[in-house]
């Protein structure tokens, strides 16, 4: 089986009655988002979206509201059919499935949790986590004995006699996490889970859904606005905006290296003091010794380049020498001085 | 204060008004400097009247003045030539003409020999001569008013004028603010608007003038117009009686009596259908001992919507017993319970269809519309001459009067399904059957059973309706009552409905209570 779990492929939505016309229309004459408004009345909702996520990845998708996140989520189980491109999933071609296999990819292989949770009010927690069983024919007992587990998982043992309207809203979306997993899907949608509660809450969640994860390693798909959890949870990071993929990379290279403007201005109020490290930053040491031909390493300490800038930041008030960073063999290859920290801190890249 | 930062800056005004622009600049100045009355004088509106209106696009001026004007006008018209007293003069004419017959009478009568005929006859023409006289005296008070009613008149149009001047630039400056906030209020004079209020004034003011002032208006109509209006058509009656009606419906008679002899297979179809529904329940209600059905009615009020409504269960079967009422109610009952069952079996299942098509739904709309709103006695017609008399028609005409509620509140349940949580279970793998009964039917169940309820009362008051074409029951009781105007038995027998309609609206409430309740 190839590694490669999800893999979308110049993938296009546009909404509207012309959506097809307007399509060809696009790829002929590179018409902008405004100019197909224009003339064919149709919005443009996902433009040539291309990314692949890997067995065990957690892909996080980042972008602010009305830049087509969700709606690109909602293609991977074709929750909204798109207007060009292929999906595949597990090595299978979604786009040409029939509606009963496509159930079944969605019942067996694909779990999603939504904003807003989606509960059923009328079932009990514990029906509502087994309702992906159910939609599947699997009788009662496993259905209760799947749920139980899941339950556990989501630290919700006691509550499955419950209604969700009995619990609160961090304690649901628990629920509604424990319904994905009840198929145990190979991959799992996550449709900014956590955007609708409280701070407090909300970190509580990400903490538990990563070690949840770690331990599960499902491959995720993960739409969030907000840049800190794309950080905190995500092995890459996709920015949307307008419908566009604006960069795809890992935290340290989205965070170090903004593809264009916008994404600068994302980057500009995250702390960096976790994403960026020492040898993105670090002077290499011929440059530092030309300039400064005095200067003498025998004192200083000996960091691996790994390093981040937390721990730079320790190092670097307990000495007045500055530091030198060492490559993977144990050889000097840059030096980070006062100025240079001070520089990475504020800048990311000095 | 700046010029710019004024309200109404000229410039803006003018490019409003753009006749006389300068002149309204500093009239809208003055009206939204002062709160309250600020004097502003028109002398265009004036003097225009309607057509100021119509010229500068103020048409609620326009309407409101013009009636005005006309009333004003109508009394200096029957001041100027309005044959006052001229109602009088015809009866005192008539009357003349009757003493006149009664005499002639009377002549022959002697001539006959009869003198005390002769003499009754003349008693009657001397009687109905004081009335003329009195005619004759009214008749002339009556023009003599003519002076007064004209002086009336003319005051009225000057105070008319007087509100137009005053009102005219108010009306205006209203217009003004509609104009600025850009929702396409007219600027300035339009030609156009001249005309239209000049046709609207032809239109309405010469015939209504004459029709008010004239004693023969047909025939002055008539001499006006060289004999086509008056003569050919006249003014004060519309010029076509019922022929058209008379037509249609002849011909609506015969489309009824030919679906009814084509169709006749359907129909008896459908009769038999509800009578094997009928048959069922009062096989179940009557047939069974009256202290199992009670028994068990109570211990379902009770088990569903508790002791409260079990007590008031009791008492009301309790009433319906000794009253001797049982049986009738039991036919009652059965009767709305047909009724209500086939609502829900075949609402339902229309009301999710409703919810789910919008176009379906759009269509559905004024049908429904016409159940519920058109008086029963309106397809009770149609409805005996298809299915004759006796229950299954009383069904029939219940069902169309009930069943809406159920359709449109299962629709509007179905609509109310939160669509994330139809997307949610979509994503994991629900057919349309699953999504249906798992989460669309359950999740409308509120709404749909609040249908059910209005459903079953609606059914309730059309027992009385339904008794008309011969279903037996209470309703045939209270049609008795009324028929013979029998005020005790008509309420007794009324309470006997109330009661019905209650035990079993709380019933179902109780139901619904425990389904919501749950959760």
């Amino acid at each position: 089986m190839t590694d490669e779990v999800i893999a979308l492929e110049g993938v296009w939505k546009i909404f509207g009655e012309n959506a097809d016309t307007a399509m060809a229309a696009v790829l002929d004459r590179g018409l902008s988002k405004p100019e197909v408004l224009e003339e064919f009345g149709c919005v443009v909702g996902i433009v040539d979206v291309t990314f692949k996520v890997n067995r065990g990845e957690i892909f996080c998708v980042m972008g602010l509201s009305g830049s087509g996140k969700s709606t690109m989520v909602r293609h991977l189980n074709r929750l909204i059919e798109p207007t060009a491109g292929s999906i595949s999933i597990l090595g299978r071609d979604m786009l040409a499935l029939s509606s009963t296999e496509l159930r079944e990819m969605r019942a067996k292989k694909i779990g999603m949790v939504f904003q807003h949770m989606a509960l059923l009010p009328h079932r009990t927690v514990r029906d509502n986590v087994a309702f992906p069983l159910q939609v599947r024919g699997e009788p009662k007992s496993r259905r209760w004995e799947v749920s139980m587990t899941c339950l556990e998982r989501v630290n919700l043992t006691g509550y499955e006699d419950r209604f969700p309207h009995e619990l609160s809203g961090g304690m649901q979306q628990r629920v509604g996490l424990a319904r994905a997993l009840a198929s145990d899907p190979d991959v799992l949608l996550m449709d900014e889970p956590f955007s609708a509660l409280d701070p407090l809450i909300r970190r509580q969640l990400q903490d538990q859904f990563m070690a949840l994860s770690a331990e599960l390693k499902k491959t995720t798909v993960f739409i969030t606005h907000d840049l800190d959890e794309a950080i905190r949870i995500g092995n890459r990071i996709a920015i949307m905006n307008d419908g566009r993929f604006v960069q795809i990379g890992t935290p340290e290279e989205i965070v170090t290296n903004p593809a264009n403007e916008y994404v600068r201005d994302f980057v500009e109020g995250i702390s960096k003091l976790k994403l960026v490290f020492a040898h993105s930053i670090m002077v290499p040491i011929d440059e530092y010794t030309n300039t400064r031909p005095s200067v003498s390493y025998d004192e200083s300490p000996r960091i691996h380049h790994g390093t981040d800038l937390d721990n730079l930041i320790d190092i670097a008030t307990t000495t007045d020498n500055v530091i030198v960073i060492t490559d993977d063999e144990g050889m000097d290859v840059g030096v980070i001085d006062r100025a240079t920290l001070l520089k990475g801190v504020q800048g990311g890249k000095a | 204060m700046t010029k710019s930062a004024k309200m109404t800056s000229l410039q803006d005004v003018e490019d409003f008004a753009v006749e006389n622009g300068s002149y309204y600049a500093e009239q809208f100045g003055k009206i939204q400097g002062k709160t309250g009355f600020t004097w502003s004088w028109n002398t265009m509106a004036a003097v225009f009247g309607p057509l100021w209106g119509a010229a500068r696009g103020v048409w609620g001026f326009f309407w409101i003045f013009l009636v005005l004007e006309l009333f004003a006008l109508v009394q200096v018209g029957r001041g100027l030539w309005g044959e006052l007293g001229a109602e009088q003069l015809v009866r005192y004419e008539r009357l003349m003409a009757n003493i006149a017959r009664r005499e002639e009478q009377a002549a022959e009568l002697i001539a006959a020999g009869d003198p005390e005929g002769a003499q009754s006859k003349l008693n009657i023409a001397d009687n109905l001569r004081s009335v003329a006289d009195n005619t004759l005296i009214e008749a002339e008070a009556a023009s003599g008013k003519a002076l007064s009613i004209l002086i009336l008149g003319l005051a009225l149009v000057v105070m008319i004028k007087v509100a137009e001047g005053v009102y005219a630039n108010y009306a205006y400056e209203a217009q003004y603010l509609r104009y600025r906030s850009g929702k396409k209020a007219q600027a300035g004079i339009r030609r156009s608007g001249i005309v239209f209020g000049a046709i609207g004034i032809v239109a309405i003011w010469p015939l209504t003038l004459i029709r008010f002032t004239v004693t023969k208006p047909d025939e002055m109509v008539a001499g006006l117009t060289g004999g086509l209006l008056g003569e050919r058509i006249t003014i004060s009656k519309f010029p076509v009686g019922k022929e058209y009606f008379a037509q249609l419906s002849k011909q609506g008679d015969a489309g009824f009596d030919w679906l009814a002899i084509n169709f006749g297979g359907v129909f008896d179809g459908v009769s038999a259908g509800i009578r094997q529904v009928l048959d069922w329940l009062e096989l179940l209600l009557i047939q069974t001992p009256w202290p199992v059905v009670m028994f068990v009615t109570v211990v379902m009020a009770l088990r569903l919507a508790g002791p409260r409504v079990a007590i008031f269960t009791a008492a009301s079967l309790a009433y319906l017993a000794f009253m001797g009422l049982w049986e009738l109610a039991m036919i009652t009952v059965a009767l709305i319970g047909a009724g209500a069952f086939l609502c829900v079996l075949m609402g339902i299942p229309l009301g999710i269809w409703f919810g789910k098509s919008r176009r379906a739904y759009t269509f559905a709309e004024p049908v429904l519309d016409f159940m519920q709103t058109m008086p029963a006695f309106v397809y009770l017609i149609p409805i005996i001459a298809f299915f004759g008399t006796g229950k299954p028609p009383g069904v029939l005409a219940t069902v169309i009067f009930a069943m809406p509620p159920v359709i449109r509140l299962t629709a509007l349940g179905m609509r109310g399904v939160p669509e994330s949580t139809k997307e949610a279970a979509v994503a994991f793998g629900c057919t349309p059957r699953q999504l249906l009964f798992n989460v669309e039917l359950p999740l409308a169940l509120p709404s749909i059973m609040t249908g059910i309820n209005q459903t079953i009362l609606m059914a309730l008051s059309m027992v009385v309706i339904a008794s008309l074409i011969g279903a037996e029951g209470l309703g045939a009781l209270i049609l008795e009552a009324l028929q013979y105007a029998a005020k005790g038995q008509g309420l007794l027998g009324g309470l006997a409905i109330l009661f019905c309609a209650m035990v079993i609206d709380r019933i179902a409430q109780g139901v619904y209570r425990k389904k919501v309740g749950g959760r």
